[in-house]
């Protein structure tokens, strides 16, 4: 059940991470060269609405065809995601996440079908006309059907964020987002639906918080260091380097562990978490880009110009929850306080003789 | 159980779900610790675990039931820890001195 439900997030979130660099640069260019930015420039700032529109989607639709069926997938998953985007009025991620691989199925299924039965010297003909055929009428489908109703969900989804971020209650999200997450649902979680909601999110407000929920790096780095005060003594030693590699490298996995190990942890994941965002939408906090991986660095990255305590605050009172209650669970832990016992009566033991 | 003996292990490789992030970081600290064996350290998603003899799976334990279903005959070694877990030892110590490994 589990790795059934990592599979499906893993196939989501593999249509968007090897995209991600396109998410840069378009983040890039937004924030530098947008009416806001560091340096407006209105000939470079025409990039951003094109590549939101078109080259994001674009390419999330031929990674998610390319998944099912190689580059044929791709390349018909492109075609139909073509069709998606100027079906909708709002950019198509989800579309694409749709489009892209359900008609690289389809070809699939045609290519399976017609396998051993075409004539020799034919294949060439046969193979592009295939995706070329079979691409204009799914592509004239997409845009009829699944543009304008996955517009309507878009538009939905986006009303209930907003309802959640209004009414101040998307730090619930965090009770589902962190202990997911350490299930290794991270990527899953992050990009296969805080990227996409977010990005539309940006191209109406100029930033979202859906970014800053599941990649704060605050509560894993308030567990990392009650850890290393706290945790077990034989792991004490390995925490330093996991929070470099946790804080700065963005890599959350690494503490996952030292949360599995002690699962009642999750609960300072979860109350660090929810107290970040809560911060964030009470100062009005957003990213102007998917900050991934979730490092400070490119938390810092992506700060709209002038946010920057905002968004330190967002961080760092996340962390500070997630290392009170991360103190209390491991000063009141059975098996911790054993262990600090058996050391004190150790020590005892090994002044004793000396003295003797 | 697939089992390998630690001599004819010619490739090491390091999955996380992603295959771009945590598994990029323990494979090259792996990389330089293996290399005098000559064996060949790479990482990869789960999912995509190739089905080569000779091959040494390393992954999170929370992760190793989707290795172990992506590449059946492969040896998969779960680890707890990302960094200083015995799992990295015990493969390597495996390699070094002919012992048996299995999933």
């Amino acid at each position: 059940m589990g790795a059934a439900v990592q599979k499906f997030g893993r196939f989501l979130s593999a249509m968007i991470m090897p995209n991600i660099g396109a998410f840069i640069a378009w983040g890039l260019i937004t924030a530098f060269f947008i009416e806001t930015g560091w340096v407006p420039n209105a000939g470079f700032a025409e990039m951003v609405g094109p590549m939101i529109t078109y080259l994001l989607p674009l390419l999330i639709g031929y990674t998610g065809g390319k998944l099912v069926h190689d580059t044929r997938g791709g390349v018909i998953g492109a075609i139909v995601t073509m069709g998606v985007i100027t079906g909708a009025d709002v950019p198509m991620f989800l579309g694409a996440m749709i489009a892209g691989p359900a008609s690289a199925w389809l070809l699939k299924q045609f290519d399976k079908a017609i396998e051993g039965k075409v004539k020799a010297g034919f294949e060439m003909l046969i193979d592009n006309f295939s995706i070329g055929i079979l691409g204009m009428l799914l592509a004239m489908l997409g845009k009829q059907l699944i543009g304008p109703v996955v517009s309507q969900l878009v538009e939905w989804a986006g009303n209930g964020v907003d309802f959640l971020v209004n009414n101040s209650l998307l730090p619930l999200a965090s009770i589902i987002v962190e202990p997911a997450k350490v299930l290794f649902l991270n990527n899953a979680i992050n990009h296969g639906v805080f990227t996409p909601l977010g990005s539309q999110q940006v191209l109406e407000d100029g930033k979202s918080i859906l970014f800053m929920i599941e990649s704060n790096p605050g509560p894993g780095l308030g567990i990392l260091v009650a850890f290393m005060f706290f945790g077990p003594r034989m792991l004490r030693a390995s925490v330093p380097g996991a929070i470099i590699i946790h804080f700065f490298g963005g890599i959350h996995e690494i503490y996952f562990p030292y949360i599995l190990m002690k699962p009642k942890l999750i609960a300072a994941a979860i109350l660090g978490g929810m107290s970040g965002v809560l911060t964030g939408v009470i100062l009005g906090n957003g990213l102007v880009a998917p900050p991934s991986p979730g490092s400070i660095f490119a938390y810092f990255t992506f700060t709209p110009k002038g946010e920057y305590v905002g968004m330190l605050l967002q961080v760092f009172i996340a962390a500070a929850v997630s290392f009170v209650v991360a103190f209390f669970l491991l000063k009141f832990d059975k098996e911790l306080r054993q262990e600090a016992r058996e050391e004190k009566e150790a020590e005892q033991a090994a002044v004793e003789p000396a003295n003797a | 159980m697939p089992s390998i003996n630690g001599s004819d292990v010619k490739k090491v490789i390091v999955a996380c779900d992603a295959g771009m992030g945590s598994s990029v970081m323990v494979a090259s600290t792996l990389k330089g610790k293996l290399k005098k064996y000559g064996v060949e350290v790479s990482h990869t998603p789960v999912n995509e675990i190739p089905k080569d003899a000779g091959t040494v799976v390393l992954c999170h334990q929370g992760l190793a039931a989707r290795a172990q279903a992506t590449a059946p005959d492969a040896v998969v070694v779960p680890f707890a820890i990302f960094m200083g877990d015995p799992a990295f030892a015990k493969v390597e110590q495996a390699i070094a001195n002919g012992q048996d490994l299995e999933s």
